[in-house]
């Protein structure tokens, strides 16, 4: 069971970067139609939320955003253990290209919230559960992107980023445990089968997930293969510098 | 005793002989803390109500950031005379390592307690000997859990360009629900419920320190390893 699950992400770290150039355009097509048809679906398909008003409309944004930001930091927990484990260096580069795509949906997270929460709870901010786990996590990951850039470009320190990806993804239960018990105002979020919203809202929140995948795996599968492709850069110059010093040699 | 134990132990002892010699990192954080109460008495009055709610989390700040103060120093000492390459390249287990000098940095951060709670109490004056018995617990689980997530960051850290600058920003998110809870009971403690009221906290502390130190032990290998 464990193994048919990772080898789902080998298989995808095995894609070579043209091919996920292509697949990305793919994916970017599929977005760009789902952005211009799940306004519609949003707006003038679901009906107006009785209590909340116009207001509620960008939960339909909100909610894929933290999805596709879980989604970001599960991936990149997911190549971590991997690159520990199996020491290529393309999980390295998928982990850390999804950690960044999963903080850029996080960002979306923190600007959306507040917007909705302003007129709704009177306030840009409070600390809930969902909040401050989606602000720890945004710090989290803020983190790991300075010791991204804050580190030679070596082993080790993709080995640094892949302990704080494992570790910052095991941390969130915790967090969100921990600030559940301190206070909570959160509507319900959506689990299981019975998410609680009527049939027309939940379609166009199912429309919205769906596009904002199809952004994500865009996002995403660009920024491995430029990753690949600058990687691939690094080579091919030690290789020239690496020639002219033999030629160098062989002229005097 | 088994080979793995007289390991950590050997590190542990070694660390805090280090530190009972030249006792430079104990007096820093000492005085660091004492530095960070001065502040906060000027803050908050002394005594006043405001003082009494936020004492947990006058308590847990002066911890975490002198804690920060001894933790950076842990590695960075191995650094002389590539004391570390020594350590790695004895036949001990990496985890021996880790446990070794998690548990100096642990004994290191109790023995600052034991001198900032009398501090606190002048200071402040927070009433801390009859909630005592119950803090104790409190106490104990958050700073075995900040010594372990922060023994490892530590050795991160010290590898990045920013070197110790770096440990605060990669451990204080990730000590969030450990912080959150030592703060939440100490602040019950202190002003004078009982240990089963904080039974929660409690079980959050211990969760996050049996998690994090079983998953610190095991990638402090990685850390570590020459690539």
């Amino acid at each position: 069971m464990i193994r048919r699950f990772y080898t789902v992400f080998e298989d995808l770290a095995l894609i070579g970067g043209p091919r996920l150039n292509l697949l990305s355009t793919a994916f970017g097509i599929l977005a760009l139609i789902g952005m211009l048809v799940t306004p519609w679906m949003a707006l003038v398909g679901a009906g107006v939320e009785q209590q909340m008003g116009i207001v509620q409309k960008i939960m339909y944004y909100h909610v894929p955003s933290a999805f596709m930001m879980y989604l970001g930091f599960f991936v990149c927990f997911v190549f971590s253990i991997l690159y520990l484990w199996k020491r290529n260096k393309q999980y390295d580069i998928w982990a850390s290209s999804s950690a960044e795509v999963g903080l850029l949906f996080c960002v979306l997270v923190l600007l959306s919230g507040p917007l909705w929460a302003k007129p709704i709870w009177n306030a840009w901010w409070v600390w809930d559960p969902q909040l401050t786990l989606v602000f720890v996590l945004f710090l989290i990951f803020v983190a790991y992107a300075m010791l991204k850039s804050y580190s030679e470009e070596s082993i080790q320190s993709a080995k640094f980023r892949a302990v704080l990806g494992i570790i910052g993804f095991l941390d969130a239960p915790l967090i969100h445990y921990s600030v559940k018990l301190w206070r909570t105002h959160h509507p319900a979020v959506v689990r299981g089968d019975s998410s609680g919203l009527p049939p027309d809202m939940e379609t166009a929140l199912l429309a919205c997930t769906l596009t904002w995948l199809a952004l994500f795996c865009t996002i995403l599968f660009r920024r491995v293969s430029v990753e690949m492709a600058r990687d691939e850069l690094d080579y091919l110059k030690a290789e020239i510098r690496d020639r002219k010093a033999i030629l160098g040699q062989m002229a005097t | 005793m088994s080979l793995f134990f007289r390991q950590t132990t050997a590190i542990m002892k070694k660390d805090l002989r280090i530190e009972y010699r030249s006792k430079e990192r104990l007096s820093g954080m000492v005085f660091f803390a004492a530095l960070v109460l001065l502040i906060f008495s000027f803050a908050l009055t002394p005594g006043s109500s405001a003082m009494v709610n936020g004492a947990g989390g006058i308590f847990w700040v002066t911890v975490v950031f002198a804690g920060f103060l001894g933790l950076t120093r842990s590695f960075t000492q191995e650094q002389h005379n590539d004391c570390l390459m020594g350590l790695l390249l004895a036949p001990a287990d990496r985890g021996a390592i880790y446990l070794g000098k998690t548990l100096g940095n642990f004994i290191t951060m109790v023995v600052l307690e034991i001198f900032l709670l009398p501090m606190f109490a002048i200071l402040l004056n927070v009433a801390v000997l009859s909630p005592l018995p119950s803090l104790i617990p409190v106490m104990l689980l958050g700073t075995l859990g900040f010594a372990s997530v922060g023994t490892l960051f530590s050795a991160m850290s010290m590898n990045t360009r920013l070197k110790e600058a770096m440990l605060p920003l990669l451990t204080l998110p990730v000590l969030v629900p450990l912080i959150l809870a030592s703060v939440q009971s100490f602040s019950a403690l202190l002003s004078g419920n009982s240990l089963s009221t904080v039974s929660d906290w409690l079980r959050t502390s211990a969760a996050f320190c049996g998690i994090f130190f079983v998953a610190c032990l095991i990638l402090f290998d990685y850390v570590v390893e020459e690539s």
